[in-house]
């Protein structure tokens, strides 16, 4: 910047550029203070906003659930006792757009990764919490249980789901159980998969037949809607009558941008139904 | 732009300093709960769905 040299009663014209270069410089400048807020508010506001509507959603659910707990006569403890047989839990709760209806827990992304999940995936749903896609099934039941999340911004749910991996546990609390999934093989360990030990990874396989080429973590196009059917390979709604029980994570890909998506797979190995004072053991590994 | 609205606001420099900030602090306000929410929805950074 040079301080302005001669008189300031300059010729009109001169003065009148002079005001116009300095005023489209200004506006050029503002511009780019309102693009930087953006990014502030994208990252850090949104976050803000989101983290209340998610704890009021929270509130909300666990209103929901002392009242129908009130009717729960389960005394036993030991996981052993509380094992369920998924074929047996039939949903005894309605899902409304909007609010929640079961929490999702990945202890290895920490002990405090609790998000509560509501039904739907418009972006006033994902705008809460980790949004179900309202055409999908519940959880715990045969097909596939899909989730939506904001990877950044809006409470970033799903922001470390690239750390993911095979074997871990996703564990989903509803109002009468516990759902325990792991996450499914990824691409490159599949030629390994039967040939090394690996813990904790019962009831965790390889995927064939319809399910062949499904795996933990896939990155694909947006328009790829099979990853959330009932066969993630198989485009149709139809749950067949051997399917497995799934549950599926998408949210956005690369970090920053929506170009792609970012899929994770589980199976369901485990479930337990909810008792006072029990957590599955599941929710201690990390 | 700015020398304008400078030359515009009443007081002493003191007075016309605090007037700017408050104007700042509006005008960030209005966009951070009305012009981005708004325009959010169009831009490509946070869809997440398939389909």
């Amino acid at each position: 910047m040079t301080a302005p040299r001669g008189p300031v009663t300059a010729s009109g014209g001169r003065s009148v550029g002079r005001t116009l270069i300095r005023g489209a410089g200004e506006v050029l400048i503002t511009l780019g203070v309102v693009v930087l807020l953006f990014v502030v508010y994208e990252v850090y506001i949104t976050d803000l906003f989101g983290e209340r509507k998610q704890a009021q959603a929270t509130v909300a659910v666990d209103r929901v659930w002392a009242d129908a707990e009130a009717t729960a006569t389960v005394v036993a403890q030991a996981p052993d006792q509380l094992a369920t047989d998924p074929r047996e839990r039939v949903p005894r709760y309605d899902t409304v757009t909007g609010e929640g209806f079961a929490k999702i827990r990945i202890p290895v992304l920490g002990a405090d990764y609790v998000f509560t999940v509501v039904e739907g995936t418009d972006p006033d749903d994902l705008y809460i919490g980790p949004g179900h896609y309202p055409e999908t099934q519940l959880p715990g039941e045969q097909g596939n249980f899909a989730v939506a999340g904001h990877r950044v911004s809006k409470g970033s749910p799903f922001n470390d789901l690239g750390l993911l991996h095979s074997c871990d546990a996703i564990v989903v609390e509803t109002q009468d159980d516990w759902f325990v999934y792991r996450v499914l093989p990824m691409a490159e360990e599949e030629a390994t998969w039967a040939s090394t030990p690996r813990a904790r990874c019962g009831g965790v396989g390889v995927q064939a037949g319809a399910y062949a080429g499904v795996y933990g973590r896939e990155i694909t196009l947006p328009s790829d809607y099979a990853q959330v059917l009932p066969v993630p390979t198989v485009l149709s709604t139809t749950v067949p009558p051997d399917a497995q029980r799934l549950i599926t994570l998408t949210t956005c890909h690369p970090q920053f941008s929506d170009a792609e998506r970012m899929i994770i797979h589980g199976v369901l190995v485990t479930s337990y139904a909810k008792a006072p004072g029990f957590l599955p053991p599941e929710l201690a590994e990390t | 732009m700015y020398a304008w609205i400078w030359r515009h606001l009443p007081g002493p420099t003191a007075a016309r300093a605090g007037i700017s900030v408050v104007l700042f602090l509006a005008v960030v306000a209005l966009l951070f709960f009305v012009v981005f929410p708004w325009l959010e929805p169009y831009l490509p950074f946070d869809r997440v769905t398939t389909g």
